[in-house]
């Protein structure tokens, strides 16, 4: 009846995943209880779970990844405490087999889970506003992906207790993820969790693009497109590219582990080098889908900060579409180790030295957009210039692990940690709390607080130097990575400077909690009135802040590279706003449940797979089935806005940018 | 967007309002598609099946009629041409093919490598 399923999934032995997740259900329950009492589900239910809406789907998404970075985070931290109190005869406190399926979760969620839905939170908010359009493609679709993410993600944590989660890494290579070496049910977890979730990733990546491709704001022809927009398609075109590989390939290992077959097997004429290789022709995209769009969110922090328009667009465009292609050239840097020869290392190892060149075009681009300005230091400006200096930094050491020979020195070693660590933490996690602290305003109408962002900033920055320096000291000295107890005590002053830097790194993060708690309590004195709080220049700051259900209440004419800036200038200089122009009804997509109820039905079916509970997952399939139809044959799509409520929402909008020209007229810029 | 104004340069496959096609074209369309595409499977077990062609040639002929195939599912099915309406359709199957190229090419390559090395 229930599989494999028993009360022996419950971890009572372990205490430290028990407290742990009797912690985060109390937490959860409270949060449900309190949402109950305050009467809050109808608002939630109509507002955001079933919203169609990007800009809340947006939200949604990089809520869902703050919360899993905080989880990834706590990983980290006894990774790092575990190793520091693990040295000589010491054992520390974390069992061999429960510190396996900490670094393996940690992996898992900061990416697939942590990273990944802040990036496409961002685009999600920001591509349409930028376009000068009111909704993505497709809508309901949006939902359906957001969703189908937050599965996996629940997934993944509901392996805390009950079960396992894998203890075979982030990639779960073959063959010790096979039957054999691996007969839990953790690989599993991580399997089905991933398979939801990359659904959700790829008909995301499919929207996007559609959108890019498709929707945009009369006269906005490819080249007039702001740079995250060029960013986030090459990001999308990635997702829709690179997603099937791991599909595929994890379906391939879904077969083997449950009906016998022998693709990545030992025996059999299985070949397990097959999984590593495929896995990584998906895993080195993959680090481009990422830093793809933080790359376009500093593009748009250095131009807006530095008062210019970016220096070298076209530039910019062309090295963001060379990244997209080679990036696809040279995913055997990952396993130059496993024996292929020289001739495919040496074609490998200098097809990764090349695409540092696409990167080192962007990092002067943003130099020379900053020479000259009139430079000024918000926190995510702080964030962007803090990037570009220690990004390079791990660009370097990327080029030095390109190196074949180096690479077999190098290799799964703390310096491979650190280095990793230093290109994704400064690249796409710094860039996510630039974009964040950069479009918060836009999404909630009031700014964050300056003096906790730069607080965090420092801290963060300072822990983030320490942790990771230290890690390339230990690399150096010859440490491995993923060691559960350390018997050199050589390395131990290191490994204690580490957990010196997560300490710093926890007070970083502490700041940021504080930083959003501040800000909402003094929201009305952070309020952005104008809706253009930054002095931008691109189609996302000519509506009002947060902006309304349909964006624009008349679709922006554009006529170049930076449409709002010129309409800025025109009202500034022409002391008024444009003639108002003839208000129209707009028709927006519906609410649909579609998403939610999808995602609850998936989640049945990566339960109960997991757990080999074959009647439920028919259900499962049965009941996703059904809500497809369901959607299909909807009579009505689309709701409309009268006419009325919208002049009446854009006359504010516009009475606030006046009065705004008339407090700034003494002093004409 | 339903004010959007329809740029015919700029449309999606099938979009038949845009293309201002009629229903009945479409059939017609996917209807050679389906025969053209049986043909294409039949013809394949055929040729397994019976004396046709030169034993050891099969392998390269069942190839060619799968390239074929995927031919018929592109134009017929996909509606992908090479008309001047048709920019984003190419660059997409373009960039799709790069990476399929890629992957197989150079998996293929990567594993050659590793088995002769290994020298099975």
């Amino acid at each position: 009846m229930l599989g494999k399923l028993s009360w022996s999934a419950i971890p009572f032995s372990q205490p430290i995943p028990l407290i742990a997740a009797g912690g985060v259900g109390l937490a959860l329950f409270a949060v449900l209880g309190w949402i109950t009492v305050k009467g809050h589900w109808p608002y939630l239910w109509k507002e955001w779970i079933t919203s169609a809406d990007h800009k809340r789907i947006g939200v949604m998404y990089v809520l869902l990844g703050l919360v899993m970075l905080l989880r990834g985070f706590v990983d980290a931290i006894m990774m790092r405490t575990q190793q520091a109190s693990a040295i000589g005869h010491a054992q520390g406190y974390l069992p061999p087999e429960h510190y396996d399926q900490i670094f393996s979760a940690h992996g898992t969620i900061m990416i697939f889970f942590g990273a990944m839905p802040v990036i496409i939170g961002l685009m999600n908010f920001v591509v349409p506003l930028q376009l000068g359009v009111r909704d993505v493609a497709f809508p309901t679709l949006n939902s359906t992906s957001f969703w189908l993410t937050a599965a996996g993600a629940l997934l993944v944590n509901m392996s805390l207790v009950i079960g396992e989660f894998a203890r075979t890494g982030w990639l779960p290579y073959a063959p010790l993820s096979e039957t054999t070496y691996s007969p839990g049910v953790g690989v599993d977890y991580y399997v089905w969790a991933i398979q939801i979730s990359g659904v959700g990733t790829l008909m995301s990546g499919i929207n996007l693009v559609t959108t890019i491709l498709k929707l945009r704001a009369p006269g906005m022809g490819y080249l007039r497109m702001p740079m995250f927009c060029w960013t986030a398609l090459g990001a999308n075109m990635l997702i829709v590219a690179a997603f099937p590989i791991l599909t595929a390939t994890l379906a391939m290992l879904t077969l083997d582990r449950y009906l016998g077959f022998h693709f990545f097997t030992n025996e059999a004429g299985g070949n397990m080098m097959m999984f590593v290789n495929l896995i990584w022709a998906w895993g080195h995209p993959e680090v481009y889908i990422l830093i793809l769009p933080a790359f376009g969110i500093f593009s748009e922090i250095f131009s807006t900060f530095s008062s210019k328009p970016l220096f070298g667009y076209r530039s910019m465009v062309a090295a963001t579409l060379f990244i997209v292609v080679v990036s696809f050239t040279v995913w055997l840097h990952h396993f130059f180790t496993m024996g292929a020869g020289g001739d495919v290392n040496a074609a490998f190892g200098i097809a990764t030295s090349i695409i540092a060149v696409g990167t080192g075009v962007k990092i002067y681009n943003w130099l020379f957009t900053m020479v000259g300005g009139r430079l000024r230091f918000p926190t995510p400006m702080l964030w962007s210039l803090a990037f570009m200096m220690t990004f390079v930094i791990g660009g370097m050491t990327g080029v030095l692990l390109a190196v074949p020979p180096a690479d077999f020195m190098l290799h799964n070693s703390m310096f491979l940690v650190a280095h990793f660590h230093n290109v994704i933490n400064s690249g796409v996690v710094f860039g996510a709390f630039a974009g964040i602290t950069y479009w918060f305003p836009k999404a909630f109408g009031f700014r964050l607080d300056e003096y906790w962002g730069k607080m965090a900033f420092c801290l963060t920055l300072a822990g983030f130097l320490i942790v990771f320096g230290a890690l390339y000291v230990l690399g150096l000295e010859g440490m491995t990575r993923r060691l559960q107890h350390i018997d050199f005590t050589e390395w131990a002053p290191w490994l204690y400077v580490s957990v010196a830097g997560i300490g710093v790194m926890i007070l970083g993060v502490a700041s940021q909690i504080v930083q959003i708690v501040v800000s909402i309590r003094n929201r009305e004195a952070l309020r952005d009135e104008t809706g253009d709080p930054w002095d931008g220049r691109s189609l996302e700051w000519a509506t009002s802040s947060p902006p309304p259900a349909f964006n624009f209440a008349v679709l922006p004419k554009v006529h170049g590279e930076e449409p709002y800036w010129t309409i800025k200038r025109q009202a500034i200089e022409s002391q008024g706003l444009a003639d108002e122009p003839p208000y129209e009804a707009i028709e927006m997509p519906r609410n649909s449940a579609t998403g939610v109820v999808t995602a609850f039905f998936a989640t049945l079916i990566g339960f109960s797979m997991i757990w080999m509970i074959w009647w439920l997952a028919a259900l499962g399939f049965v009941g996703a089935y059904a809500t497809f139809v369901v959607f299909a044959w909807r009579d009505e799509e689309e709701k409309e806005i009268p006419a009325e409520e919208v002049a009446r929402i854009d006359r504010a909008r516009r009475a606030a940018r006046s009065k705004w020209l008339e407090e700034n007229r003494e002093q004409p810029a | 967007m339903s004010e959007r104004d329809i740029d015919p340069a700029d449309t999606a496959p099938g979009d038949e309002a845009a293309e201002g096609e009629a229903f009945a074209g479409g059939i017609a369309s996917y209807a050679v598609g389906l025969g053209l595409a049986a043909l294409l499977t039949a013809a394949a077990f055929a040729i397994v099946n019976l004396p046709l062609v030169w034993r050891p040639a099969i392998p390269m002929a069942l190839v060619v009629l799968a390239i074929a195939q995927m031919g018929v599912h592109l134009v017929f099915f996909l509606h992908v041409s090479s008309g001047p309406d048709n920019t984003n359709n190419a660059l997409a199957l373009a960039f799709g093919t790069l990476v399929v190229l890629l992957l197989i090419g150079g998996s293929v390559w990567i594993l050659g490598h590793l088995d002769h090395a290994m020298m099975r």
